[in-house]
């Protein structure tokens, strides 16, 4: 009998029911979705236009640009405002040493625009405490940061005392370029499972995760974002980044989003 | 061989209008919005959408999914819905209950002509309960979803009644490479098969077609197509998926009344006009 083959008995059925996650109710995602998953503005109009409102929790933003476009600094930027406006803490993983915490003051001047000309340092040393730096120059030190996170999320949770809301690595492209050979599979498992690893983060702690991808020439010259085919389904939302040669205006355009046409674009100025 | 015995084999088990009758109720028809309205899907049937990335492969979906958990008819409102319980297994881990909920209550308020009342966010609350999710991170817990699933249908079908779901599988080679690139493992024995990942594809098509038998529903299944300039790029789902959209051809051909169906739509070109409008 095909239903007694399919284990029909209890013993069976709780030995498989405990291997995945539970089933949830269309209504208690929405309610998730409302209570928990809020949209973290970037600090840039421009780019919190494009993105409806900003990066959200549980999603997966990649930021895509040739080199000297102006990744760091808006990455930079999204920490500093973050830390400062969300006031929640930061995970940053740099892979170039491009972090400079001197730049992270610049921007938190520039936003918190208080009477008197800088910040006081009091205030300034509690937000930039809540932005941690971490280089990691290759992926599986990226695995284990990754994996020290999710266990001291998990026990944070259990207290109710989820301090993290975004996780920024400036680039992630310069981690999984060495690995993603020409032939072979494990390159491109190695990337997938990390970004499995991501999602899960971002969805099950409620975080932002923005990371960064270089660019290489396409069909007549255009610039696309690297990594290949197998890379594009791997994340929420994808924006194409571009600096005008030597100035401080930039585009980005969207290429992808679960909820916005593709296609969009927008311009906007970060300060020196 | 007494003749009432013969009298009696030939006479047959039911007329064909009592089959027609039972079979439209049990295994009832799915009237689904574009692309997939051009065909007649019945449950039982295993629909694969196969594109490259970005093509609406989700979007048709999510689409479907609001069809399918509106109800017809609502305090005297004829929404147009099917009112059957969507199950959606995610492995891809991208899909958003916001656009959703944005496309459930467009569609809300199209019909009702008026937005945000108190009547729409109840049926929209309606409509949600019958959609259920679950996130799979790796082929073993999506092997054990599926075999636990006969028990949550079981005991649905026990408690409310309801048959004849609608199962949404959200892009079936997301483990591909990670599947591929686990080592095998030989469990000792010259006879006995090497236990890898490998195979895990196998077991879930052998699960799905076991599951339904059982409980029939309507299978719709995503996958990514990628066809690259370089051989490299190339992705190769395991050979043994095709053989799932054959089952359906099984099990229909022992219903001569309906038609085979096999169907696997390549949506390169799908425009969404407007997003807002959906």
């Amino acid at each position: 009998m095909v239903s007694e083959s399919m284990g029909s008995s209890i013993g069976q059925f709780s030995r498989w029911d405990g291997l995945h996650r539970p089933w949830s109710n269309g209504v208690e995602l929405m309610e998730d979705a409302q209570k928990n998953k809020h949209v973290l503005s970037t600090g840039c109009e421009g780019m919190d236009f494009l993105l409806r409102g900003g990066l959200h929790k549980g999603q997966v933003t990649e930021l895509a640009g040739p080199s000297s476009s102006g990744k760091t600094q808006f990455c930079l930027l999204t920490a500093s405002t973050v830390a400062y406006k969300h006031m929640g803490g930061v995970i940053y993983l740099d892979t170039g040493n491009s972090f400079s915490a001197k730049r992270i003051a610049q921007f938190l001047n520039q936003i918190s625009r208080p009477a008197f000309d800088e910040m006081q340092p009091i205030v300034l040393q509690k937000v930039m405490n809540s932005i941690l730096c971490q280089s990691v120059f290759d992926i599986f030190s990226m695995f284990d940061v990754l994996h020290c996170l999710e266990s001291k999320l998990k026990s944070q949770m259990c207290r109710g005392d989820n301090d993290e809301i975004l996780i920024i690595i400036d680039s992630i492209s310069s981690l999984i370029t060495p690995i993603l050979g020409s032939s072979g599979s494990q390159g491109r498992a190695l990337m997938v499972s990390a970004m499995s690893l991501l999602k899960k983060l971002a969805h099950e702690y409620n975080l932002a995760v923005l990371v960064t991808n270089h660019t290489v020439g396409g069909d007549g010259g255009i610039p696309k974002p690297a990594l290949g085919e197998s890379w594009k389904t791997l994340t929420h939302v994808r924006l194409l980044l571009s600096r005008d040669c030597g100035s401080d205006t930039y585009h980005v355009s969207l290429l992808k989003h679960p909820s916005a046409a593709s296609g969009k674009a927008a311009k906007f100025i970060i300060n020196n | 061989m007494s003749e009432a015995d013969v009298k009696s084999w030939i006479n047959g088990d039911e007329s064909a209008k009592r089959m027609l009758d039972r079979v439209l109720t049990s295994r009832p028809s799915f009237s689904l919005p574009p692309p997939l309205h051009r065909i007649p899907l019945r449950v039982a049937n295993v629909v694969e959408i196969a594109g490259p990335s970005p093509s609406a492969k989700t979007q048709i979906l999510t689409q479907t999914a609001v069809s399918c958990v509106l109800p017809k008819v609502w305090n005297g409102v004829h929404y147009g819905g099917l009112g059957r319980p969507v199950l959606y297994i995610d492995l891809d881990c991208r899909f958003d209950v916001l656009r959703l909920v944005e496309m459930l209550r467009h569609r809300i308020v199209q019909v009702n002509g008026c937005s945000s009342t108190a009547g729409n966010e109840e049926i929209l609350k309606l409509s949600m309960r019958q959609f259920s999710y679950i996130r799979c991170y790796d082929s073993f817990e999506l092997l054990a979803t599926l075999k636990t699933l006969h028990h949550r249908l079981q005991k649905e079908k026990e408690s409310n009644g309801i048959g004849g779901h609608l199962l949404m599988i959200d892009s079936i080679g997301a483990f591909h490479w990670v599947d591929r690139a686990s080592t095998t493992l030989p469990l000792g024995g010259k006879n006995r098969k090497c236990l890898s990942l490998q195979n895990v594809l196998e077991i879930v098509v052998e699960d799905l077609r076991k599951l339904l038998l059982i409980h029939p529903m309507l299978v719709i299944v995503t996958k990514t197509a990628i066809v690259g300039t370089t051989g490299n790029e190339v992705k190769r789902v395991s050979t043994t998926w095709p053989k799932t959209c054959t089952i359906a051809s099984c099990i229909v051909d022992s219903w001569p009344s309906l038609a085979p169906v096999l169907c696997i739509y390549y949506v390169n070109v799908f425009i969404i006009h407007n997003c807002r409008e959906l």
